[in-house]
């Protein structure tokens, strides 16, 4: 009987074993952390179409709640006589993933950075050596060549570029309004603050949606300083875009008078009743279906979402109308729009996967035919005729959003460059008059750029602590617009920010600037 | 059973199960309203924010769940590692439980000790990462077993279970000539049927909701148990992510009726465990064995 | 003489006995540790062996540098938490809401299942099991949403209906005084019903025959209880709650991040949320392993507090 017990665990204890080895095998017959061994017979001359296929190894992030199909990917490998493997990865996750990698050494030859904040936190890896140095060899590159110098600066570490950049536009803020409220009430599209101010007064009071009920409000907002309405009502203002110069010195924005009139306009617009009372708090989804609801009719932010936003409304209303608006000038009579230093995502080369110079001119050869206009097209809207068709030039998507969702657009992700860098890259039908008119608008914001001077600047404390720091600012700038402090406690804040590193900041941000110039 | 008839027990029943019924019912309606969420429309969800019947029916948000085989490939691999994840850290936790929970033996408090000690001390995210991929395990669905094999609340848990059962049972199977292992097999854990139940449901349920070692270990995603789509879901949804990367316009979030299917789906198979459990927990389960 | 040594002899006598005893009884217990060993092994493999990392504590460590060539830093990085001015509050935070948690979370559980315990109609109990714990399975990010839906003060049920009975609309989402019983509702709301399970099947293993004596003894059903049912779950309770105080400094992470906002961080910010914001965000490994470890080192000692004197006062410790 004992025994039988003892065999049993035995068993187990041997299956467990098996499978650990199984496990071992699989791990690396997959291959993926070693890129060498696959490559055997591409190390010629860089520039020739080795025989037999490359393999690249990319870590991706994934925008969908699934991983795509690959016909996507065979039709990327044949065109470029590669192999890939992308390692998809949940964006939630995706830098934890990353750093782990990283810090095993199993980061792919191919890995790409979520956003602006997290290249930030791979600076001191880069400054160290860990990635391959692209700047010299881009320009051997024909599609390369053409990604927009300004915005490899912005991704740039001691003047070296080391990443490729996905494009994307500098500013796409504006309003997006209830042009068929504003039209009953007999109200203009804003051009300044106050008028803004007056149609969402409107909104809120004069019944605009003929119900008899006072269940209106005028802007809906998000708990998102940068991507909510403020970042943006401050550039209206005037403020600068994070730090500005001030008697030939480096300030942040919130020690400019501009950002005090920002904040007051917004803490007005609350006390009022004109925006949703718990603003601070609400997610993106409750802040959108206010305005889809009718229970809201303004919204500050990106104007490209006028599409998605129009569609849900008219299945609620379908006699509501949107329209977008973008240059609202301040008290002072300018305009002005935030902008984002160019790129979204970008793509870094580590030295751990990627062992030698000709692997690295192999990976670029590779982007470069993905920047080229059929790949590019390839990958952003998919195959004409199945999930396309062009009209006039331009793209139809298909009907069946669930079929590109699941084929096409988790490779957008991959995507580098833009529209603005490659000719021929297709853009869409604009359906929606409002959309036309958003992509105008986008378009007439970059005549009025606020750029942020530190994007391409160092600060070490800033590295280390700067996000702490700006949490103080921000619980600062909340408290003040929900009344729950008044302007010496936002000086109070300040001078903690100031006290508690914010001086050095500074000063460490106002020395590289000099260096820079 | 014998009833208790006096009419102060009839009260406390009375009572008591007024009470319990509702909580029940506070503890269900949220549950109601995202089962709701699942069976109506997008536009429906957005106009009356918390829907318990919908007035509107559809099964959109199924119909895009199940349109490709992805959620039953990641369902099939959740149930596996839940089934094989369960009875592996049962055996070695039972194991060693047991061992723990005789009181001769020696060095017994000081292996107690350094469980414990796991529990408060811990190497982080990387260096178990590093010890995983030593051992050959990444990308192997081992990976979402071996380095979670035993839970220490779980394995304290159980000692206890053992150490509280009367002396007198090992005493006779030990006079009947039962050796260590089958008095473990034989008569200990029959007779702790609802301290196995108890700790197996907690395995399973952690298995179950295995999410972060799968997205860090397995870097093929068909190996992705449930979880790992239906959080990533549930993130897009909630837009959680932000702007940060600019991709929303690009991709539209999965609507919010689809995020409370995926949340049924996801839910469902694992509440059905417990009631199968729940025969175990029934009243002198244990006394009775032992008079017999 | 003679007796001098005699005693010698047996005072040598003994404490060879005593290690041979010692010998003996590991070899007679030898099937045991045969049974601890599989277990016992992927403690040192899976947990003692990634310990040595909390090394990285006393470093700058830097990934690219690994375990061996980060420089070392001593103290470095507790003094940065210690000098923190936020530090205390945190601290008090931590605590407050452990305190919260004690003594209002802890409690439910024990006492759902005593109800639960007492009802005699098993569909009925089994139902109400199942429904008490659903909530377990639900996210922190469903439940936060689910109560922000309720308690927002644009379109929230609660709102809703205290400005129909004639009260102000109240702030919960947003404000320093509702943090704390927000926190804990829905802490209760979770996990008390998952928590029954444990005292049930403990209550499971009572002697029905104890009841009956009582009954005839003319106790009533509280006293049933009080007497019977509760000593005899009294080691799960004592075990529960030591480990409760091990976790002192553990609060759920994702639950409090996704109530954290720039209004209720004075009281909602902890250890965890703010590593969070300051360490892992900004890729700094040494600085939370850092906090990480004088978490672990607090809870060791109160683990170990709670443990002495639960054995002090005759019970089972957990170890």
């Amino acid at each position: 009987m004992a025994k039988r017990k003892a065999s049993v665990i035995l068993a187990a204890l041997t299956a467990l074993a098996v499978m650990t080895g199984c496990a071992g095998g699989t791990a690396t017959n997959s291959g993926s952390q070693t890129p060498g061994n696959s490559t055997g017979s591409s190390t010629q001359t860089p520039a020739e179409t080795p025989k037999e296929p490359f393999k690249i190894t990319i870590m991706a992030n994934l925008h969908t709640p699934e991983v795509p199909s690959d016909k996507i990917e065979k039709l990327l490998e044949e065109a470029t006589n590669t192999q890939l493997e992308i390692q998809w990865v949940p964006d939630g996750t995706y830098d934890e993933k990353m750093n782990a990698s990283f810090a095993t050494g199993t980061l792919p030859m191919a890995t790409y950075i979520k956003n602006q904040s997290s290249l930030i936190m791979m600076k001191d890896a880069i400054r160290n050596n860990q990635f391959w140095e692209i700047g010299p060899l881009l320009d051997q590159y024909p599609n390369l060549s053409k990604l927009n110098k300004d915005v490899l600066k912005n991704t740039s570490v001691d003047g070296k570029i080391y990443a490729l950049y996905q494009e994307r536009p500098l500013s796409r803020q504006g309003l997006i309004y209830r042009k068929d409220w504003a039209d009953k009430l007999g109200i203009p599209a804003p051009t300044n603050t106050e008028e803004l101010y007056n149609m969402l007064k409107a909104f809120k009071e004069q019944d605009p949606d003929g119900n008899n009920a006072n269940d209106t409000i005028g802007l809906t907002d998000r708990n998102d300083l940068i991507y909510g309405a403020f970042k943006t009502v401050s550039s209206w203002f005037g403020t600068p875009n994070g730090w500005g110069e001030k008697d030939g010195q480096l300030l942040p924005e919130f020690m400019f008078p501009e950002y005090i009139e920002t904040m007051d306009y917004i803490k007005r617009l609350h006390a009022e009743g004109l925006i949703n009372q718990d603003f601070p708090v609400t997610s993106k989804n409750d802040q959108q279906n206010l305005l889809i609801t009718g229970k809201a009719g303004a919204y500050i932010g990106s104007m490209a979402d006028v599409v998605s936003l129009h569609n849900k409304i008219i299945e609620v209303n379908p006699n509501a109308v949107l329209d977008v608006q973008n240059k609202i000038s301040g008290p002072d009579g300018e305009f002005g729009v935030w902008a984002i230093p160019g790129f979204g995502s970008v793509v870094l080369f580590p030295k751990s996967a990627v062992k030698t110079e000709d692997e690295l001119k192999q990976i670029l050869a590779f982007y470069d035919k993905l920047m080229s206009p059929e790949l590019a097209n390839l990958i952003y809207w998919g195959l004409k005729d199945e999930h396309y068709s062009l009209q006039d030039g331009r793209v139809l998507p298909i009907e069946d959003i669930s079929i590109t969702d699941r084929e096409v657009k988790p490779y957008q992700a991959l995507q580098i460059g833009g529209i603005s860098t490659i000719d021929g890259f297709y853009d869409a039908v604009h359906a929606l008059p409002a959309k036309a008119k958003a992509e105008e608008l986008i378009l007439d914001n970059n005549n009025y750029l606020i750029h942020d001077p530190t994007a391409a600047l160092d600060s070490a404390t800033y590295v280390q602590d700067g996000v702490r720091l700006n949490e103080l600012i921000k619980d600062a700038t909340y408290k003040y617009m929900l009344g729950n402090i008044d302007e010496k406690g936002f000086q109070d804040a300040i001078n903690n920010w100031l006290k508690q590193g914010g001086q050095k900041i500074i000063d460490e941000f106002n020395a590289s600037y000099q260096q820079a110039k | 059973m014998v009833q208790d008839k006096t009419a102060g027990s009839r009260i406390f029943d009375i009572v008591n199960y007024t009470l319990l019924a509702l909580i029940g019912l506070i503890t269900f309606l949220p549950f109601v309203h995202i089962i709701a969420g699942s069976f109506t429309t997008a536009t429906e969800l957005a106009q009356k924010q918390f829907v318990i019947i919908p007035s509107v029916w559809s099964l959109d948000a199924y119909r895009y769940i199940f349109s490709t085989n992805t959620i039953f490939r990641a369902l099939g691999v959740s149930v596996g590692v839940t089934l094989f994840g369960t009875l592996f850290s049962m055996l070695l936790t039972a194991l060693m439980a047991y061992g723990l929970s005789r009181k001769d033996l020696v060095g017994r408090s000081g292996i107690m000790f350094m469980v414990v000690f796991t529990m408060l001390f811990n190497g982080g995210l990387i260096p178990t990462f590093l010890v995983v991929k030593e051992v050959g395990l990444i990308d192997s669905l081992a990976a979402l077993v071996v380095p979670t094999a035993i839970n220490a609340f779980n394995l304290i848990i159980m000692r206890n279970f053992f150490q509280n059962l009367p002396d007198g049972i090992e005493e006779s199977a030990k006079i009947d000539g039962c050796s260590d292992w089958g008095t473990l097999f034989k008569i200990v854990i029959p007779l702790s049927m609802p301290a196995i139940a108890t700790i197996s449901l907690f395995y399973a349920v952690t298995y179950w909701n295995t999410y972060i070692t799968a997205i860090l270990y397995l870097n093929d995603s068909t190996k992705w148990p449930v979880q790992v789509i239906l959080r990533q879901i549930v993130i897009l949804a909630s837009g959680l992510t932000g702007d940060t990367s600019g991709m929303d316009d690009f991709v539209r979030p999965p609507e919010q009726t689809v995020k409370m299917a995926v949340i049924v789906v996801a839910t469902l198979p694992i509440l059905c465990v417990y009631p199968f459990l729940q025969k175990h927990f029934a009243k002198g389960a244990l006394l009775g064995s032992i008079k017999g | 003489m003679q007796d001098t040594a005699a005693n010698n002899a047996v005072v040598v006598q003994p404490k060879l006995k005593k290690n041979t005893d010692l010998m003996r009884r590991i070899l007679k217990n030898r099937a045991l540790y045969l049974m601890i060993l599989p277990g016992f092994l992927f403690f040192v493999i899976f947990k003692y062996i990634p310990m040595a990392g909390i090394v990285i504590a006393f470093q700058d460590y830097q990934p690219y540098l690994g375990f061996f060539n980060s420089p070392w830093v001593g103290w470095k990085h507790f003094e940065r938490l210690f000098s923190d001015p936020m530090f205390f509050t945190i601290l008090r935070n931590t605590l407050v809401l452990f305190f919260f948690n004690l003594a209002f979370y802890f409690p439910v559980p024990i006492i759902l299942a005593l109800m639960l315990n007492e009802v005699r109609r098993e569909y009925f109990k089994r139902f109400v099991q199942t429904l008490v714990y659903i909530p377990h399975f639900m996210s922190w990010v469903i439940i936060v949403s689910i109560s922000f839906v309720m308690l927002s003060m644009d379109r929230g049920i609660i709102n809703e209906l205290l400005v129909m009975m004639g009260f102000e609309k109240v702030n919960f989402l947003m404000s320093n005084e509702w943090f704390r019983p927000m926190y804990i509702m829905q802490v209760i709301w979770r996990e008390a019903g998952w928590g029954t399970i444990i005292y049930l099947a403990a209550m499971a293993a009572i002697d029905p025959g104890l009841y009956e004596a009582a009954r005839m003894d003319g106790a009533n059903r509280l006293r049933q209880i009080w007497h019977i049912t509760l000593p005899s779950i009294r080691s799960v309770i004592v075990v529960l709650l030591i480990l409760k105080i091990g976790d002192v400094l553990e609060l759920g992470f994702e639950h409090i991040y996704l109530l954290l906002n720039s209004m209720n961080r004075e009281v909602a910010e902890i250890f965890d949320t703010y590593v969070y914001t300051a360490g892992l965000r900004q890729g700094q490994f040494s600085y939370s392993t850092a906090v990480g470890f004088f978490k672990s080192i607090v809870g060791l000692i109160l683990v170990m507090g709670a443990n002495w004197l639960a054995k002090k006062v005759g019970e089972e410790g957990i170890y």
